[in-house]
């Protein structure tokens, strides 16, 4: 049995649908990507799976419970827990106090979630910045701030919304390998990413909305071939031109 | 790294029990013994260093700024009052009756306000205020608008009234201020005031990690006002009469505000440096130009708020935190500075 399965979640805002019959499981100990054009829908579903929003139809099954439209607090409590795009960092705490909140979800005694948020200090390269206030941080940081946050909860499934969207190469680099680490823990991903070489090689399955639609799932090497992702990302007249030129290779 | 953090901790403990020791050996000097002037400023300070910190529980920990809280420190006198006047009894029962009904009545009513955020929030604990003070201006069973007098009765602890000297009621406050101020010690330093902060930096997050905002919200508004009203329960002693224009007010609601702003809100020591503030200038401005008509104190508090707020929103704690900021990076140079943000 899949970690979670999203079974036909639609949601709608007025006339738009966002979210159009979405539906696809998360294995356990996975890191599954979720890939498509901007408006596709891809932080509406994240949202309607941590309870955001209402799901405006389908399912939301975590580990065999069903969290649809459950507020954000109780999913995060049963394991869920996710980093928003937009990074919100707690600006006026330090980096240290940041973290202690995600801690002292499982630990009500000071000493022992300090312990647990200074494991994830480490986890998250932030030792240096302990007492830093949060607010004084790059964005980089920031960013990793929030997963330290996220990983002081001891979550079982981690939803990161673009969390390495803006960083520099390095810091790229940086997160995978944490990203990597993290899996060993035996943590499950759902990863939105737009840097193709970052979630490429770590994601063992990739799944495309586009226009609020589904349009493939599969292993990341059989998606970059796959021709209806193509035409989402490059349009179609490009993509019918890339066609032709491919044919014209063949040929000639 | 965690060791570290503890020794500090001791080491801001240490302080803190040093400077209650002083406060119990202030009536021994001489100078203030005499003069019950000084004392009755010395009382007025932990009084009002007491509701501001009780305020600073929702307005400064929490981010939830409520004008509401002169409802609560009014039902508390009440309490008391209600007990001596009308039941002839000591107060001490009325001072829990009226203290959990503050705490009840703050979460009644805060409950549907906590669905509106920020400036929709204040606007509607304004009106709240406005609500009770005309409640309590008809209402028979609490005398209305007349109020209640204290009768005489015998002095001591029991009853909690003294006549001849203001030292008992210094030591009374004393004790107020620190079971408010401890509550709160002990609050910051745990769970519930890391979640109380998270929710004021941004309830979205808190969402998200875990906290249920809207609980701790209630929790916190339950705590503050009970708090308050204890204080508004020795207002009560202290002023021997209680009438709704006195404690149900908006000006007695600005007072809890504007004391912990100026001292800075969210902070430990934030109401106390408020109140040090305050006091003395309302005080010492009502003897030297009383003539003037009242108020002057007032208009000498709000340019002052102005004044630092313009500097600093975190108020004078937020001036200190600077100041010695800056000196420890002056001392320490060091390189994390340096690095590009």
């Amino acid at each position: 049995m899949a970690l979670l399965e999203v079974k036909g979640i639609s949601k709608k805002f007025g006339s738009l649908l966002a979210n159009d019959n979405v539906s696809f499981d998360v294995e356990e100990g996975r890191i599954v990507g979720l890939i498509g054009p901007n408006g596709a829908g891809k932080t509406t579903l994240f949202d309607c799976i941590t309870g955001i929003y209402k799901a405006s139809k389908g399912k939301i099954i975590f580990s065999g419970k069903n969290i649809t439209n459950l507020p954000p607090y109780k999913v995060t409590h049963l394991g869920v827990v996710r980093t928003f795009q937009i990074v919100h960092t707690l600006k006026e705490m330090s980096v240290f106090d940041n973290i202690m909140i995600g801690a002292y979800l499982r630990e009500g005694n000071s000493e022992k979630a300090g312990k647990i948020a200074d494991d994830c200090l480490k986890a998250c390269f932030l030792l240096g910045f302990k007492d830093k206030r949060a607010g004084d941080l790059t964005i980089g940081l920031k960013k990793r701030l929030e997963l330290a946050r996220a990983l002081a909860t001891g979550p079982k499934l981690l939803m990161l919304d673009e969390c390495m969207a803006g960083l520099t190469s390095t810091e790229v680099k940086e997160s995978v390998e944490l990203i990597k680490n993290l899996k060993k823990r035996g943590i499950t991903f759902l990863i939105v990413e737009h840097i193709m070489e970052a979630i490429m090689p770590i994601a063992d399955k990739i799944v495309v909305l586009d226009g609020g639609i589904k349009i493939a799932e599969n292993k990341p090497d059989v998606i970059i071939r796959d021709e209806r992702v193509i035409e989402a990302y490059f349009g179609k007249k490009y993509s019918k031109r890339l066609q032709a030129k491919k044919e014209a290779n063949k040929h000639g | 790294m965690v060791i570290v953090k503890k020794r500090n901790f001791k080491k801001q403990d240490i302080y803190w029990y040093i400077f209650i020791g002083i406060l119990i050996l202030i009536p021994l000097i001489p100078k203030v013994a005499g003069n019950t002037f000084i004392q009755h400023v010395l009382i007025l300070i932990l009084l009002y260093a007491s509701m501001s910190q009780a305020w600073n529980i929702i307005g400064g920990y929490c981010g939830q700024v409520s004008f509401g809280h002169s409802v609560f420190f009014g039902i508390g006198a009440y309490g008391a009052a209600m007990a001596v006047v009308k039941y002839g009894m000591v107060p001490w029962l009325g001072v829990l009756v009226g203290a959990v009904t503050a705490s009840i009545v703050a979460i009644l009513i805060s409950y549907p306000c906590f669905k509106l955020k920020g400036h929709y929030f204040a606007i509607a604990t304004f009106a709240i205020v406005e609500i009770f003070n005309r409640l309590f201006m008809v209402w028979d069973w609490v005398e209305g608008a007349l109020g209640l007098d204290y009768p005489l009765v015998e002095e001591g602890w029991k009853n909690f009234m003294w006549y001849e000297t203001k030292i008992h009621y210094y030591y009374g406050a004393l004790i107020l201020f620190v079971i408010i101020f401890s509550v709160v010690r002990y609050i910051e330093q745990n769970r519930f005031g890391f979640y109380l902060k998270a929710v004021r930096e941004d309830q979205e997050t808190a969402e998200s990690t875990g906290i249920n905002s809207t609980l701790v919200k209630l929790m916190a508004m339950g705590i503050s006002a009970f708090l308050a009203a204890l204080c508004g329960a020795f207002f009560a002693q202290y002023s021997l009469r209680v009438a709704p224009p006195m404690v149900i007010c908006l000006s007695m609601s600005m007072t809890f505000v504007l004391v912990t702003i100026l001292g800075g809100a969210g902070t430990f020591f934030g109401p106390l440096l408020g109140a040090m503030i305050l006091i003395p200038l309302q005080e010492y401005t009502r003897v030297l130009w009383g003539g003037l008509g009242s108020g002057i104190d007032l208009i000498l508090f709000g340019f002052l708020i102005v004044l630092i707020m313009v500097r600093q929103p975190k108020g004078i704690m937020g001036l200190i935190n600077e100041f010695l900021n800056y000196k420890k990076n002056r001392k320490q140079n060091f390189p994390e500075s340096q690095v590009k943000e």
